[in-house]
């Protein structure tokens, strides 16, 4: 039993970090209205600029999640200006294209910059167990799962308390009205461009703080998972992008169990399968949610 | 114009005609060209990284001595068969191309050997070590020895008579080579009275472990052996976050990686595993080699360079040996029949497959570097 539960825990954290993966893919898909294959170079670069930060300015996690947040959601500028800005009334796959050739661009240029080595990132958290035998919780796990739950609160409070957050959710339900009604589109496209980059940005240093090294290749990966959470999700419904990046964890997590990490993809993506099949707008409350 | 004068260019102009008639009667210099296939990108890519820089110390060590020029044209498979594949079609299907030096895992090479096969090209590995490899092809080689050499070795030798492990956890990475590594090793092992108390196994590019760790624990192993090269940093450093101190690490595939120190830190403390060959800091060539390699790569060599540059040389000596007419199947030849090389890792000759036997050392990480373990009755 106590093995069990140790991994459901590993599941949880793991999830966590898809979710906020998620989230982030979901404002951006929601506020823009066009899919993006960048995320998991902004992801990647936001684990970047954390890792930056801590080796100048030492392991501070407030200072990376600036970092992190800072950084990405600067990229995210570049990614709107170059992917979407002009494209808003041209064929979707125009900016999909741009985006995976932006994505490309990111990866490469990374390589070239930084080196195509792993890097690491040891001691940013001290490793503290806290349990018995197998059962128990690492104090990077707590971490994680504290972080993105008080991210999770803050962007709830934006959308819902202030002025930007209303901005924002009118240009993700209509661009059209929300224009008639005064807000300017663009710079709120743009802005949730940002804030959905600098949440990836964040998960970016979670992960790298997670598994303890880095590598100018972890988006890839990254950014199928945000994908597929956020299609759990119902692609722009922002809580059950959360949901679904959280049980993306944890199947996997519990498939490692039964069988072997070498599962753990198929685990996820049958999941997956299996959801969209008997339920084809995912964990979303609502059918046919557009971007 | 002064007499003085026209006698010096006179002269000049006649010393200028010896030479160019002396090159000529001597004969060109005939240029050769090697392809490299190697992960320069990727998870693997230190040691891709360093198959292109220890190939290019070798030529330019060859080219000095103005007998062949050799020219090395590189290219980069990202640690992925795929690749490989693709990278061998457009090495075989340049004629130019005389050898491929590469590639760095078993699954890259057994991706590739059927098309060099087709070619009729020379593959060359320095690290492939599935036993399946070689016997592939006619044309496929490596210098690296066996896996159902070494993790026999590794059971018999490091963990039972050196570390005297009793309940063993295995983690392995699920490719040609862990699959190859860790079939040797459970068999092994079993023969040797070590209880094999779980086995956990991933794809390669993994990033999270902790669920296999977790798994990995539940056994209590006292000793874990970790089968793979590029994620053993990560896997270590995911086990002393797991909290779990109290188990000893074993690991074999990285070889004397300067990742493993770099990025582990103290987590490597202790660390046990195998290699074929440990640079000598009394061997005054050794250290040559390993510190001209350092200033060029800015970081420490391990065996797998070393075995590339050994292949270099391997297919010099197998051109020299063709004689005037140099060919694709002279080159293999050649390489297949030659006795008596003996490289920076030691003496190579191939067996009937294509691939050699090697000798094991163990070596332990200590006060953050590499010591050759010498104090047990079977270390010679």
């Amino acid at each position: 039993m106590d093995y069990y539960l140790s991994q459901v825990i590993n599941g949880i954290c793991q999830g966590s970090i898809y979710a906020l993966m998620a989230i982030g893919y979901s404002v951006v898909v929601g506020v823009v209205g066009l899919v993006t294959f960048t995320h998991g170079e902004v992801i990647m670069l936001g684990a970047f600029a954390a890792y930056f930060a801590f080796q100048f300015f030492g392991n501070n996690l407030i200072l990376g999640i600036i970092a992190s947040f800072s950084a990405s959601a600067f990229i995210g500028i570049f990614v709107y200006k170059i992917c979407y800005e002009r494209f808003f009334d041209a064929p979707r796959h125009i900016s999909l294209l741009l985006t995976i050739g932006v994505s490309m661009l990111l990866k490469n240029l990374t390589q070239i910059l930084i080196g195509p080595n792993n890097m690491p990132l040891l001691g940013v958290v001290p490793n503290k167990f806290f349990g018995i035998g197998l059962v128990g919780v690492t104090l990077v796990q707590i971490i994680v799962i504290v972080t993105v739950i008080s991210l999770s609160l803050l962007l709830f409070l934006l959308f819902n308390k202030t002025r930007w957050g209303i901005m924002l959710r009118a240009v993700s339900q209509d661009k059209k009205a929300a224009a008639l009604m005064g807000i300017n589109v663009k710079v709120t496209s743009m802005l949730g461009n940002c804030i959905g980059s600098g949440l990836g940005g964040i998960a970016g240093m979670l992960l790298a703080i997670y598994y303890q090294t880095l590598i100018a290749t972890m988006g890839g990966s990254a950014g199928i998972k945000a994908f597929s959470a956020s299609v759990l999700g119902g692609l722009t419904d922002i809580p059950s992008a959360a949901l679904g990046g959280l049980s993306l964890g944890i199947i996997e997590n519990l498939g490692i169990t039964f069988a072997s990490a070498s599962f753990r993809d198929i685990f996820a993506f049958i999941f997956l399968l299996l959801v969209l099949l008997i339920k084809p707008e995912g964990f979303a409350r609502k059918r046919g949610v557009r971007p | 114009m002064e007499r003085g004068k026209i006698r010096r260019l006179l002269v000049l102009g006649l010393l200028m005609a010896v030479s160019v008639f002396v090159a000529f009667a001597a004969g060109p210099v005939k240029t050769y060209k090697f392809g490299v296939m190697a992960p320069i990108t990727g998870t693997n890519a230190e040691y891709g990284k360093g198959f292109q820089i220890a190939t290019k110390m070798a030529v330019d060590e060859i080219n000095a001595k103005g007998e062949i020029k050799i020219e090395l044209v590189v290219k980069d498979s990202k640690g992925d068969p795929k690749e490989s594949a693709d990278i061998a079609r457009q090495f075989g299907d340049d004629a130019s191309i005389m050898a491929i030096v590469g590639d760095f895992t078993s699954s890259s090479c057994m991706a590739a050997a059927p098309i060099v096969d087709e070619a009729g090209i020379v593959l060359l590995s320095p690290t492939a070590s599935n036993p399946n490899y070689a016997s592939m092809s006619k044309f496929a080689f490596s210098v690296m020895g066996r896996q159902d050499g070494e993790a026999p070795f590794f059971s018999t030798y490091l963990l039972k008579k050196y570390a005297g492990a009793k309940d063993i956890g295995v983690i392995w990475v699920n490719s040609d080579w862990g699959k190859s590594s860790h079939d040797n090793l459970v068999a092994q092992a079993k023969k040797d009275g070590l209880n094999v108390v779980s086995d956990v196994n991933y794809i390669a590019d993994e990033k999270d472990f902790s669920a296999s760790i977790a798994k990995l624990r539940r056994g209590k192993p006292d000793h874990i052996v970790i089968l793979d090269q590029g994620a053993v940093p990560t896997i270590i450093n995911q086990i002393a976050q797991a909290g779990w101190n109290d188990v000893k690490i074993t690991t074999l595939g990285p070889g004397t990686s300067q990742q493993i120190i770099s990025l582990c830190g103290k987590n490597a403390e202790g660390l046990l595993l195998t290699t074929p060959f440990f640079f000598d800091e009394n061997s005054k060539s050794d250290m040559a080699w390993y510190n001209t390699f350092y200033k060029a790569a800015g970081f420490y060599p391990t065996v797998h360079p070393a075995c590339a540059y050994d292949c270099v040389y391997l297919l010099e000596a197998a051109i020299k040996n063709s004689g005037d007419k140099v060919t694709r199947e002279s080159i293999r030849s050649n390489l297949q029949n030659y006795k008596g090389f003996s490289g920076l890792t030691g003496p190579i000759v191939f067996n009937p497959d294509g691939d050699i036997f090697r000798k094991y050392l163990i070596v332990a990480v200590e006060n953050g570097k590499f010591v050759k373990k010498t104090n047990f009755d079977f270390a010679k």
